[in-house]
């Protein structure tokens, strides 16, 4: 006797063989969820829903609005922002959102040009039966830059 | 006591060498994570391929399983799905390492995992999704997706004019807005028939496949969730880009088979080195250029 547990009897291995199991039906049910109710894409997030949906990362495209002193206008995506895009196209949250806006106003200010606002807008291509395809947004988020910071610049 | 727990096999693993080396192998084939991620993920995977010790050390698997996690954490939710599969993967295979029946325990793991993972890819396909049903999603995705553009071309038999006017009919118009000249949509009976044999082929294979890895039989029919999931490797990886996926599916498939059933496990071995083949020669690319041969008479 060592007095160690004996690690074949049927109940210490069961949950060696479910616990990757229940992990992974947790992350897919949370990814379902997100799915219905805060518009990740059906591709990414682990709940197996790759080629399943044409609403895919292709279909879904970002703008970003910015509003400065005498200007406004869209810019494009710079390459330091390229991953925050990405993250927001697939899953426009909150957090990824102003992460993104954040991102823009703070590069905007190092280059000279700060802004008053940044507004995200993420879009979506619906198709019907046709097959015809319509651009609707899915989510718009404005940050407004601090008044006060934005003078001192 | 932990120490060893964690560098020692509670069994021997021998029989399952060969699925936890496929395994390493996945991860060198497709290096992934960042730059202070990856090189971590490689040198492990290399040194599990060279020291058997370390191959068989269940730490070493709860490391891989860790630094996947960290790398799906790090880009949230960019990761495609078969790194979360991955993750779970090495998870699964450092819990067998560390049991006292590693065999029996990693067979049943990958039948659970390979199960649910067809399970929630048919729930998305069939309850979740609005488009997926009535083809509109294989037809779009033959239409503008360029990976797939050979298979659309070559089985679909549209012309490459066809192409890229549907693609035109395809781009989507803000809400409200009309074009002044609408494009035409293509379609050809051949394409019909392959959107809509993909469409119901791949989703009744899932389903197959889910239900057999799940609820397996013990008599002779324990043979058909490996057929199905060897039919559904060597036909899906052959026109979607995505070996990985593959490769992990073939490498559980293949730690759910008998240590005695030679054959079966020769024939996952050499899916797995068709998906090797189709990851690395284009072979739609081969086909569409004979049809062009044949069509200038060279």
């Amino acid at each position: 006797m060592t007095g160690e547990p004996d690690l074949s009897t049927p109940a210490v291995s069961a949950w060696r063989v479910w616990l990757p199991a229940v992990l992974m039906t947790a992350v897919a049910v949370i990814q379902i969820v997100l799915a219905t109710t805060a518009d990740i894409s059906a591709w990414k997030g682990g709940g197996f829903g790759m080629f399943a949906t044409i609403d895919g990362p292709s279909t879904r495209r970002v703008r970003v609005l910015v509003e400065g002193h005498g200007r406004s206008g869209e810019l494009g995506i710079a390459r330091s922002q390229q991953i925050l895009e990405k993250r927001v196209r697939l899953f426009p949250s909150d957090v990824f959102l102003r992460s993104l806006a954040k991102a823009v106003s703070e590069r905007e200010t190092r280059v000279g040009r700060p802004v008053k606002a940044v507004t995200i807008e993420v879009w979506r291509a619906d198709y019907n039966e046709k097959l015809e395809g319509t651009d609707r947004p899915l989510r718009t988020f404005t940050l407004n830059v601090d008044q006060k910071a934005y003078d001192a610049r | 006591m932990w120490i060893k727990k964690l560098t020692t096999p509670a069994s021997d693993p021998r029989a399952a060498s060969l699925v936890l080396r496929l395994t390493v192998i996945i991860l060198l084939l497709r290096p992934m994570g960042p730059w202070w991620i990856g090189p971590f993920l490689l040198a492990v995977a290399v040194l599990a391929l060279v020291f058997p010790r370390v191959l068989f050390a269940p730490g070493t698997w709860f490391g891989l399983a860790f630094l996947t996690v960290v790398r799906i954490i790090e880009d949230w939710p960019l990761a495609d799905n078969h790194i979360y599969l991955l993750a779970y993967w090495c998870l699964a295979i450092g819990l067998a390492l560390g049991s006292r029946n590693a065999i029996s325990v990693l067979g049943r793991s990958s039948r659970l995992l390979i199960g649910l993972a067809f399970l929630f890819a048919v729930i998305w396909k069939v309850v979740l999704s609005p488009d997926y049903l009535d083809g509109r999603f294989f037809r779009a995705t033959y239409l503008t997706e360029t990976r797939f553009e050979n298979i659309t071309l070559f089985v679909g038999g549209l012309t490459p004019d066809q192409l890229a006017e549907s693609r035109e009919y395809l781009r989507p118009l803000p809400e409200g807005s009309v074009r002044a000249e609408v494009p035409r949509l293509h379609d050809t009976p051949s394409f019909t028939a392959l959107v809509y044999f993909s469409t119901w082929a791949t989703v009744l294979l899932e389903a197959l496949c889910g239900f057999f890895f799940l609820f397996p039989f013990r008599n002779r029919s324990s043979i058909v969730p490996h057929v199905l999931l060897l039919l559904f490797c060597v036909t899906t990886y052959a026109v979607a880009t995505v070996p990985g996926f593959g490769w992990l599916l073939l490498t559980m498939g293949l730690a759910s088979v008998d240590a005695e059933n030679r054959r079966l496990r020769t024939a996952y071995l050499l899916a797995w080195l068709l998906v090797l083949a189709y990851f690395v020669m284009v072979w739609t690319g081969y086909f569409i250029d004979r049809v062009d041969h044949q069509l200038l008479g060279t």
